[in-house]
């Protein structure tokens, strides 16, 4: 499979990794040839120095002979040129897009139907959306969407007061009081197991469990969230993020304070926005957020531009007592810092986008797919009549090692298999696998494609 | 810089390099000779160490080869698999240690300088072995390794750019290793379709064979005491000149040939360049051994083709003592010495591309003379060449001429006449096997004194990895933490 990538900024870079990874062919277009330089130093991918817009450029990246156009630059009309120009040269070609301005996502029709874009990503939203997972379950340090939301993939971070901590596999669906769950795979140290039963869960593991989207509420609660959920918010950081958030968490009946230090953009919000009681003051000001009851809050979501600034307002609530904070990072160097200082839960807009675009460009029945880890892949496949695999029990399929089949979705049914489980055809399976395996398991799941 | 690793991977192409013994082997077998032995001997030692590297340090995983670790692999990987190569020589007592080392490096690098007197008194599987050296090294065993050895994708760019010729080495294909597979196929299709011809042309299997290897990797070993002249054909001197050629050029151009591109083809200014230097010294040469040497027109120009494309393209084949030709000819040839193939080739020298933009640099002061506040730069057919670019080819000749200064002073300090010294390092650091002199074409190197081979042996990597790849371990910044 042949993509290009147009813009070698965080998420083209990220997606780019990632593909390179699994062995598929990338090209790379940006104007900037110091970038473009160091990438192909890093990644083995072919990198060309010139404006992605260009029709000339995109022929050059041989878009006649490519399955997909990405377009992440940051500038929304370059992407949307890229997509019209590359429609116009090789309209097979699946095109997407990173478009940020309201203006422009508004009109579905258009882009969708006289540019041939197939997805429209806006980082902004995505992150609005991870945040929104995040909320739903605070003792996860991620979680992720499949199947349409209907099955969720919880990364919970086992400490000595969780309940699951020195737990057989075994005992945790006792524990948590559901039946339905799949314990997916359990990160130790560096190490990644993919789970039998006899494995234990000790302090220190990053546990994912696969489980339906109606107990996520009630898992929550068995791992120790208090009972009365999130109801007060305060976001910090009014720009367009803020805005969005607090918009999207208006219509759900929280109480929600939206803080930003620019009195002219705190006008403009109070008059856009309803519930939501807008202040004016600085998210790293004690006065201000002791007057506001920080304390008291159960929620301090920190989104202004200035990752510095986000750090630190996070890390004075918390000090000042709000029970739970959502710091957002854009530097990718950060993360693994902020986890050591005691925030235990990030956002980055860009991640977010890539692990959304990631989902639509996985090759034949592969239809979604979200990295949980660097080499750890989760992925939604359609079993087809064809493929060997059907009509067969999970436990006689010739899987690689590594690939662990987490949930099966059979006409709106959500079934957590088991061993004995058979597969159907037009079921759709959400599978984990580490990324050695992806390609072998991608031949499994589309033997019939792929005719040499 | 991450040892372990490295020498994790070293061991595999070691690994490769001993497996790659067994075919002469298979020669040897089949002419039951003296090579036997020696060839199993130095197939097992160099396996067993390459396994022993590594599965030591097999389990030492790295996210990945920075430039320098790349670099440091490409050159250890070269002088290790030289070194390697020369135990068959050594292990039969058909060579001295030295003498060994020097062939084989000569070898590797396709340099074709021999020191042997009588080379067909050497059992065939040996012989077959020092070809094979040659096919080998023509188009690079990193290059070989990235086709064929999957793991080698991340980081392999800074082993292809350590090791492929040319000023700014690009990808033909999105993967490193699809890249390196296009160069490997072309390469022995080449291969493949020059020793049908050679048979065709009345050689037997195994010369033909030994040939072809001397020349699409424009080496320059044959199996024969007098070279290419002992099958004295025309038919053969001309298909060998016309396949010498063509492996002179950048090997992305023949893909981008056989792949029905050749409008692109025709239209890069290096080929042109190459094509141009080539027809007219051909045509000058042709021109004065006829008034001087030859009694035909046809002679002159069979033995001028041959000679000036063997020379030009650093293969170093000879079909007739040009030390006997008039001295502009012998001039000529002096010069054609220093500028090699094209980019990207099995050539060696410093380069038809390198020169080119040296000329386009030099012209561009001239202007600036007449049009001081002019802005013109550089350009190769359309395309802007970046002053980074052109940086790094003033700075590979300044040291280019400086190696060879040094090299032939020191070499001229053993004992060695003028014009040996001088030439015997211009032919092994351009890869190209005979010179003048002493070593010249009707002689070789084995008058020369034993510290001189060293140093030649040096100066044939240094030439055959661009220098930059080998010199830059030998200055103090490279190992500074």
């Amino acid at each position: 499979m042949r993509v290009i990538i147009i813009g070698a900024g965080q998420v083209g870079l990220n997606i780019a990794a990632r593909l390179a990874q699994e062995k598929k062919d990338v090209v790379i277009v940006d104007r900037d040839s110091r970038a473009l330089e160091m990438i192909s130093e890093k990644m083995d991918v072919q990198v060309m120095e010139g404006s992605g817009s260009s029709p000339e450029i995109l022929k050059k990246a041989g878009i006649m002979d490519s399955d997909i156009l990405l377009a992440v630059t940051d500038s929304d009309e370059t992407n949307l040129v890229a997509c019209t120009f590359a429609n116009m040269l090789s309209p097979k070609t699946t095109k997407l897009a990173r478009i940020r301005n309201d203006e422009y996502l508004n009109f579905e029709e258009i882009w969708a139907k006289d540019l041939g874009i197939s997805m429209v990503i806006n980082p902004e939203v995505e992150v609005v959306r991870a945040i929104y997972r995040v909320m739903r379950a605070p003792e996860a340090v991620e979680i992720n969407d499949f199947a349409q939301g209907r099955i969720k993939l919880l990364g919970i971070l086992v400490d000595e007061k969780s309940v699951l901590c020195d737990l057989n596999l075994s005992q945790v669906r006792d524990r948590l009081k559901i039946q339905e769950v799949v314990v997916a795979a359990i990160v130790r140290g560096e190490k990644l197991i993919i789970p039998s039963g006899k494995d234990n869960i000790t302090k220190g593991d990053l546990v994912y469990i696969a489980c339906r989207d109606n107990d996520l509420e009630q898992i929550s609660r068995n791992l120790g969230a208090k009972s009365s959920s999130t109801k007060n918010i305060m976001i910090i950081g009014g720009g367009n993020i803020g805005f969005r958030l607090a918009k999207f968490l208006e219509n759900k009946s929280f109480n929600i304070k939206l803080l930003d230090r620019n009195r002219n953009l705190c006008r403009e919000l109070s008059e856009k926005l309803q519930n939501t009681v807008v202040i004016n003051g600085d998210g790293t000001d004690q006065n201000i957020l002791n007057e506001e009851n920080v304390k008291d809050m159960d929620l301090v979501v920190t989104l202004t531009e200035d990752d510095e600034t986000n750090i630190l307002s996070s890390l004075l609530v918390q000090k000042l007592g709000a029970a739970m904070t959502i710091t957002r990072i854009n530097k990718p160097a950060y993360t693994p810092l902020v986890r050591t200082i005691g925030l235990k839960h990030i956002v980055s807009p860009r991640l977010a986008a890539v692990n959304t675009i990631l989902n639509q460009i996985r090759k034949g029945s592969i239809i979604s797919a979200v990295a949980i880890r660097e080499d750890v892949d989760v992925m939604e496949a359609f079993i087809n009549n064809g493929q060997g695999v059907a009509n067969k029990k999970i436990s006689e399929m010739a899987f690689p090692e590594g690939v662990l089949i987490l949930a099966i979705l059979r006409d709106k049914e959500v079934i957590l298999p088991s061993g004995d489980t058979v597969l159907k055809s037009g079921d759709r399976i959400t599978v984990l696998s580490s990324s050695k395996c992806i390609a072998a398991l991608e031949k499994n799941l589309t033997a019939r494609l792929e005719c040499f | 810089m991450n040892w372990r690793h490295m020498a994790g991977l070293l061991g595999l192409l070691l690994l490769f390099i001993g497996l790659s013994m067994l075919f002469p082997l298979g020669f040897s077998l089949y002419y039951k000779d003296d090579g036997l032995a020696p060839l199993l001997w130095s197939s097992n030692i160099v396996v067993v160490l390459g396994l022993l590297l590594h599965f030591l340090f097999r389990k030492h995983k790295a996210a990945g080869i920075n430039h320098r670790e790349g670099m440091f692999i490409v050159a250890a990987a070269w002088i290790g698999s030289s070194l390697m190569g020369s135990l068959p020589f050594m292990l039969g007592g058909f060579m001295t240690p030295t003498d060994a080392i020097f062939e084989s490096f000569s070898g590797f690098t396709t340099t074709g300088a021999s020191i042997l007197t009588n080379i067909e008194e050497l059992p065939p599987g040996i012989l077959m072995w020092r070809s094979f050296t040659h096919w080998l090294g023509g188009m690079g065993i990193i290059v070989l390794s990235l086709a064929i050895l999957p793991f080698l994708g991340v980081g392999g760019m800074q082993l292809y750019k350590a090791e492929v010729s040319g000023p700014s080495p690009d990808k033909l294909k999105p993967r490193i290793r699809d890249t390196a597979m296009i160069l490997w196929k072309v390469y022995v299709f080449f291969t493949l379709i020059l020793i049908v011809l050679l048979l065709l042309g009345g050689l037997s299997f195994f010369d033909s064979l030994c040939q072809t290897f001397g020349t699409v990797a424009t080496g320059g070993f044959s199996n024969k005491n007098s070279s290419i002249a002992h099958f004295d054909s025309a038919y053969v001197d001309w298909i060998i000149t016309g396949f010498m050629f063509l492996c002179g050029i950048s090997f992305a151009l023949h893909y981008k040939l056989l792949t029905g591109k050749i409008g692109d083809v025709w239209k890069s200014p290096e080929l042109r360049f190459f094509s141009f230097v080539a027809v007219f010294l051909i045509l000058l040469s042709t021109i004065f051994t006829y008034l001087y040497s030859y009694d035909t027109f046809s002679q002159a120009l069979r033995y001028s083709s041959f000679q000036i494309v063997s020379i030009i393209t650093s293969t170093g084949f000879v079909t007739y003592d040009y030390l006997l030709w008039p001295a502009l000819i012998q001039l000529i040839l002096l010069f054609c010495m220093f500028m090699g193939g094209c980019a990207g080739s099995t050539a060696g020298g410093i380069k038809c591309m390198r020169i080119m933009l040296l000329l386009k640099l030099a012209y561009r002061e001239l202007f600036r003379i007449v049009h001081p506040h002019a802005v013109r730069q550089v350009k190769m057919g359309r395309a802007l060449v970046k002053d980074d670019v052109l940086n790094g080819i003033v700075g590979f000749i300044i040291i280019y001429l400086n190696l060879m200064i040094i090299s032939s002073l020191v070499i001229a300090a053993m004992g060695v006449d003028f014009v040996t010294s001088l030439t015997s390092v211009l032919a092994c650091i351009s890869n190209i096997g005979p010179g003048f002199g002493q070593v010249g074409p009707a002689s070789n190197y084995s008058l020369l004194p034993d510290p001189a081979k060293w140093l030649l042996s040096l100066c044939m990597v240094l030439g055959r990895l661009e220098i930059y790849t080998i010199i830059v371990l030998m200055i103090p910044e490279f190992w500074r933490k």
